[in-house]
């Protein structure tokens, strides 16, 4: 790992154990004078843009170098478009959350986050139909409709109370959609991991554990949010923002090391 | 060189950039379906058809470049021809 690379990683884990701290201890004196609440998620919203910029850039990069025709480049181009939707999303929310100390919900933002979905969705549907070209075993299909009822059954369980909680209707929509969508991203996300596991050792291997860390934070704060939201528990926001900034961070990471891989 | 002592050598090339059990299992599957018997040797025909196999899957992982210098690397290490001097 390069000296950059060394001092990025400690700059996330000094902010996620900032932002978990806030979520322990938010009427601290370090939170309350030195850092307030509109500070923090003006913080958290610079933290956010730079992982998803670094993350779609360096995806690119990797659909970049590798050659027409390569199974996994059309795979890293989606990647890099679900990440920069997000950073479209995040870059609505910015203004808000640097200006007035706000996060908008619903907002323009919802717009750019919702629309990376089928991005990455289909990201991971494309790798995961690569590495299996490469000769990665899918597993049989009993194992896949197993999965896929089991991610049905899980999504009755976690939206069930999201989906009984009053509010506006476009609240309760968005609110229900984002952990949907994470549900079905976990469908190509456990196939995957299941692929990267035999990679263990290898440089892919860790481009793989970073990328797939990074999309289980993902589907988690999206989760955590949608329960915070519809339970009114807003003062455990910060647990979010630190499951989104490691989350980001992650696939950023993932999508680095793959290309230090190709720039070897 | 028998075929144990080629994925041996194969799987030590491979294995720092797919993991150990990627190289070994995917070198021993294409050994399998080109029909290369474990205690027979490699003819210089079938290693060919076994590297083209391998270098095909690394590809998706390494890129096209990286991919061909790996490969490189394994034909050295089993003094083959077609490496790099």
């Amino acid at each position: 790992m390069t000296g950059a690379a060394r001092f990025a990683w400690f700059v996330v884990g000094l902010a996620v154990a900032l932002y978990v701290g806030w979520a322990f201890a938010p009427d601290s004196a370090f939170y309350t004078q030195l850092l307030n609440g509109h500070r923090l998620l003006g913080i958290a919203s610079l933290l956010k843009i730079a992982c998803l910029l670094a993350g779609a850039v360096w995806a690119f990069a990797c659909r970049d170098l590798l050659e027409a025709g390569n199974p996994a480049r059309p795979a890293w181009f989606l990647l890099s478009l679900g990440l920069l939707s997000m950073l479209a999303g995040q870059l609505c929310l910015a203004p808000f959350q640097i200006v007035s100390g706000e996060t908008p919900f619903p907002g323009p933002g919802d717009i750019f986050y919702l629309l990376a979905y089928p991005f990455l969705i289909s990201a991971l549907f494309v790798f995961l139909n690569a590495y299996r070209e490469a000769g990665l075993p899918l597993g049989p299909a009993f194992e896949r409709v197993l999965l896929s009822a089991a991610v049905a059954v899980l999504a009755a369980f976690i939206l069930r109370p999201v989906a009984a909680t009053p509010g506006p209707l476009l609240d309760r929509i968005l609110t229900i959609a984002y952990p949907a969508l994470d549900l079905v991203l976990l469908v190509p996300l456990v196939l995957l991991l299941r692929m990267a596991l035999r990679l263990r050792g290898g440089h892919a291997g860790e481009v793989w554990l970073l990328l797939l860390t990074g999309f289980v934070f993902m589907c988690a704060g999206d989760i955590c949010f949608a329960y915070f939201q519809s339970l009114g528990e807003e003062h455990l926001d910060p647990f979010v923002h630190a499951t989104f900034i490691l989350a980001y961070a992650l696939v950023a990471g993932g999508a680095h090391r793959q290309l230090r891989i190709l720039r070897s | 060189m028998t075929t144990t002592e080629t994925v041996a050598a194969v799987v030590k090339v491979l294995a720092p950039y797919i993991g150990d059990t990627m190289a070994r299992s995917a070198t021993e599957a294409h050994c399998q379906k080109l029909g290369i018997a474990a205690a027979n040797s490699v003819s210089p025909d079938q290693l060919d058809s076994l590297l083209g196999k391998l270098g095909g899957g690394l590809n998706i992982f390494l890129g096209r470049e990286k991919s061909a210098a790996v490969i490189g690397e394994v034909r050295k290490t089993l003094g083959a021809p077609g490496a790099a001097p």
